[in-house]
């Protein structure tokens, strides 16, 4: 069937199996492969985009429904070479280490510091329950979401910026 | 070995060095980045580095036992090393000057007078060549920029962006998808597939049954799916015909069962831990591209080399023409040392004469992929009067912990990993039993040690209770290794271990010896009268020798530590007659950031100058202990039974009481 999604606010034209899911035209019709296969029900996070301002699991949103909805992957948080802050708080607190679920974890953490600039550890920790990590970078993600909302607050020494 | 396999400087100046290991995660590409970068004398951003192209790599037999930074960090620096003194000996003939006047600086060598040269320069008329010998001298401590020095990952900003890429973003032209029907049982075989119905399908290319693989290729991986599920097959289930166990020595002490006979005091303990899933949150992907003359095959892998191999067997190819080009991978923790998937995605490539595509579900992932066995551990021990340990059995009874399959000859090394416990004990008797399973099994993180160490931690923590000894100051009484006990009081230190807790709450204490690498950490935690476990904070403190990244090794401590947090209070693979049960998250749940402690502090604390040692692997092995040593001295719970759900904590509450 013939879709038109909007993304990263850009608008595409393609056809796809009336049974595709958002995830599936993303990495497949659109190249947009930093949105990660997790487990195709909802359950990992490793897929989430932002739809209207909140984020959703890319596996179980038909194509179809996307059409009529602004759509923010990974790849359209940073503003050319300019990072979001959650990307660069990643990078700073070094909050990652296969990067598989991190597209996920950053898609969660912009979404709530849109709607909460302000979140404390618990609001953090909720808004990113339903994104698992296998490799155990909890705590440094934690870290990261607090380094975005609150650039200047007092920490201690991060490692040097490798890029 | 030669300087051409290991660094090149490029026409540009940039440096590209070569390695045979696998990043997963763990941090090597930016440590050997580091190192290269460091003995070179230029910044980290000019070497890029290489791992695991088979077309490129000299041979490595894979990324295993934390070994990777122990083992190629000398290589590359003496290669790099060898690359400067190169340079600066062409430099000397270029400008005229003695080697001796001229030094590095930045990617150039000058004399100090105004006359410099670049590496790009050169290198222009002839790259760098010749073997390196074994003892070429380092850059001395005091010129290094860049060793010790944290870096974060040099993947980072792909990695946030979404550029990186991983094996299922591969986007080769021609690409097409493949699905697999999956057998009923494992090792069965199809002896009839009816795919008029799949045939017919939309954008369905072809379906393929070849030896035990019945597969479909489609246009998109939801027709391939589709079509899959409706091929008819017909399969028959051999027999299966278990391995025989195999008994091995690991120590044979005499004198073991007359100094238990004779001991003040003995005591006995089993101790079980369940199998468990790698639970790589990216499933297994491959893309593979075989052609008449040859196949190239994009996938994660911890053995590039025997992936070849195995890939070009499947595919009748000569071993030559097949080259495997590792991806960024998902952290897979050894389950990658099967072929799997890789071996699945050449044969449908071969009969679809494309490139394919295979990723596994979800539930494929947990059903088929080689999990972690299960122990069981018994260990009996003898203390004389004053409390000293005078004799030690311990039986290890668990499976096979490689890819490979049964091996004697390796054994010990993998199935008996750790068996023998890091204390000075007079006389022990330790006894590996690999015993058969219907599940498929492999290497996971830190293979049995892991099994071992929490039995060993948590008997250990028991001896001391019963002879009314504190848990580390019986431990240090039987330690001579002085690095071994430096960060066993260093951890003891900084977490205040033995002070007073609030009620419920208690601190435990473990420690390990794992590949050179020395690790203690101490758990606290907190028990709910309903038996739930909270892990409120871990403290470690690592000495993996001369430390290249301190931050690196930190995140790889942390997580290891978080991770198997996660297996000692909420894993286990449920299966039945060699059946997996658990096949989605619900089933099988890890810890979310919910269950995160609320601090995990790990100490990098190296002897810089003992040599590098690995860290992916070692801040796993003792944290099983230590929150179950915990929980006994929060509530008097001896929970020896791996995962400490509530029931078992409550249970045992219960026990402990009366």
């Amino acid at each position: 069937m013939r879709l038109v999604l909007t993304v990263n606010g850009t608008t595409h034209e393609l056809d796809a199996p009336p049974s595709a899911s958002l995830l599936s035209v993303l990495r497949d019709d659109l190249g947009l492969t930093g949105t990660r296969f997790g487990c195709g029900s909802g359950q990992c996070g490793a897929c989430y985009v932002i739809a209207d301002g909140r984020a959703v699991a890319s596996c179980l949103m038909p194509a179809r429904q996307a059409a009529d909805r602004d759509i923010t992957t990974i790849e359209g948080l940073a503003k050319s070479e300019t990072l979001h802050p959650v990307q660069a708080a990643f990078i700073a607190e070094d909050a990652m280490q296969c990067g598989y679920c991190t597209s996920g974890m950053i898609i969660s953490a912009a979404a709530l510091l849109a709607r909460d600039a302000a979140p404390d550890e618990a609001a953090i920790r909720d808004a990113l329950a339903g994104n698992l990590c296998r490799c155990g970078v909890y705590g440094r993600a934690i870290r990261a979401v607090r380094r975005a909302a609150d650039p200047e607050g007092g920490r201690g020494e991060a490692p040097a910026m490798s890029t | 070995m030669n300087l051409e396999e290991r660094i090149r400087i490029e026409p540009d100046g940039s440096v590209t060095a070569f390695s045979g290991k696998i990043e997963f995660g763990q941090g090597i590409r930016t440590a050997f980045a580091q190192l290269v970068a460091n003995e070179l004398d230029v910044p980290v951003e000019r070497v890029r580095v290489v791992l695991g192209d088979t077309a490129q790599v000299p041979f490595d037999f894979g990324t295993f036992g934390s070994n990777s930074v122990a083992q190629e960090a000398p290589a590359l620096r003496l290669a790099a090393a060898f690359a400067r003194r190169s340079l600066i000996g062409r430099a000397a003939a270029r400008l005229g000057v003695p080697a001796t006047r001229l030094d590095t600086r930045d990617g150039t060598i000058g004399d100090g007078d105004g006359k410099r040269v670049s590496y790009a320069d050169l290198v222009r008329e002839a790259p760098l060549a010749g073997a390196v010998p074994e003892d070429e001298p380092l850059l001395p401590p005091d010129r290094w920029r860049l060793i010790g020095r944290p870096l974060s990952r040099v993947e980072a900003r792909d990695i946030v962006t979404g550029r990186a890429r991983y094996t299922a973003d591969v986007r080769v032209d021609g690409l097409a998808r493949g699905a697999i029907a999956r057998p009923p049982a494992r090792g069965a075989h199809a002896t009839r597939v009816d795919d008029g119905a799949a045939r017919a399908m939309p954008g369905v290319i072809t379906v393929v049954h070849d030896g035990d693989i019945v597969g479909v290729v489609a246009e998109r991986e939801e027709q391939a799916r589709a079509a899959a599920d409706v091929l008819e097959i017909d399969w028959e289930t051999p027999k299966h015909v278990p391995s025989e166990t195999q008994v091995v020595p690991l120590r044979e002490d005499a004198g073991t069962d007359a100094a238990l006979a004779s001991a003040a005091l003995t005591r006995s303990a089993t101790y079980t831990l369940p199998s468990i899933a790698s639970a790589s949150i990216g499933p297994s992907a491959a893309v593979v591209d075989v052609r008449p003359d040859g196949a190239t095959v994009y996938a994660g892998t911890h053995r590039p080399f025997g992936l070849r191999d195995a890939v070009a067997g499947s595919v009748g190819l000569p071993k030559e023409s097949v080259r495997v080009m590792p991806q960024m991978s998902s952290g897979t923790y050894g389950r990658s040392s099967a072929p799997d998937v890789s071996v699945e995605a050449a044969v449908l490539s071969k009969h679809a004469r494309r490139p394919v595509l295979v990723q596994w579900s979800r539930a494929e992932e947990f059903a088929y992929s080689p999990s972690r066995p299960e122990a069981v551990l018994e260990v009996t021990a003898g203390l004389d009067a004053s409390g000293q340990l005078v004799a030690w059995r311990y039986d290890e009874h668990t499976n096979v912990h490689t890819a490979a399959g049964p091996d004697p000859r390796v054994a010990a090394m993998t199935s008996g990993r750790n068996a023998v416990p890091p204390y000075v004990i007079p006389s022990a008797q330790v006894v590996l039993h690999v015993e058969p399973t219907p599940l498929r099994t492999a290497n996971f993180r830190s293979l049995a040690a892991a099994e071992n160490v929490f039995a060993i931690e948590s008997f250990v923590d028991e001896l001391a209770h019963a002879s009314k000894q504190d848990p580390l100051a019986f431990r240090l009484r039987h330690v001579e290794d002085p690095r071994l006990r430096r960060v066993m009081e260093r951890v003891a230190e900084v977490s205040g271990y033995g002070k007073k807790l609030p009620a419920l709450r208690g601190h435990g204490f473990a420690c390990t010896l794992y590949h050179g690498t020395y690790v203690a950490q101490v758990a606290e935690v907190e028990v709910a009268s309903s038996g739930a476990v909270r892990v409120l904070r871990v403290w470690c403190v690592v000495d993996p020798g001369l430390v290249i990244n301190p931050d690196g090794v930190r995140n790889q401590v942390e997580g290891g530590i978080q991770q198997s947090a996660s297996w000692t209070l909420l894993e286990e693979l449920r299966h039945k007659g060699g059946r997996v049960a658990t096949t989605s998250w619900d089933t099988y749940p890890i810890a979310t950031f919910r269950d995160a402690p609320e601090s995990i502090a790990v100490l990098v604390e190296g002897d810089a100058s003992a040599p590098s040692t690995g860290v992916g692997e070692p801040g796993a092995v003792p944290t099983s202990a230590a929150i179950a040593n915990a929980v006994f001295a929060a509530c008097g719970a001896r929970v020896r039974d791996v995962p400490l759900t509530r029931e078992r904590v409550r249970t045992a509450m219960a026990a402990g009481a009366s």
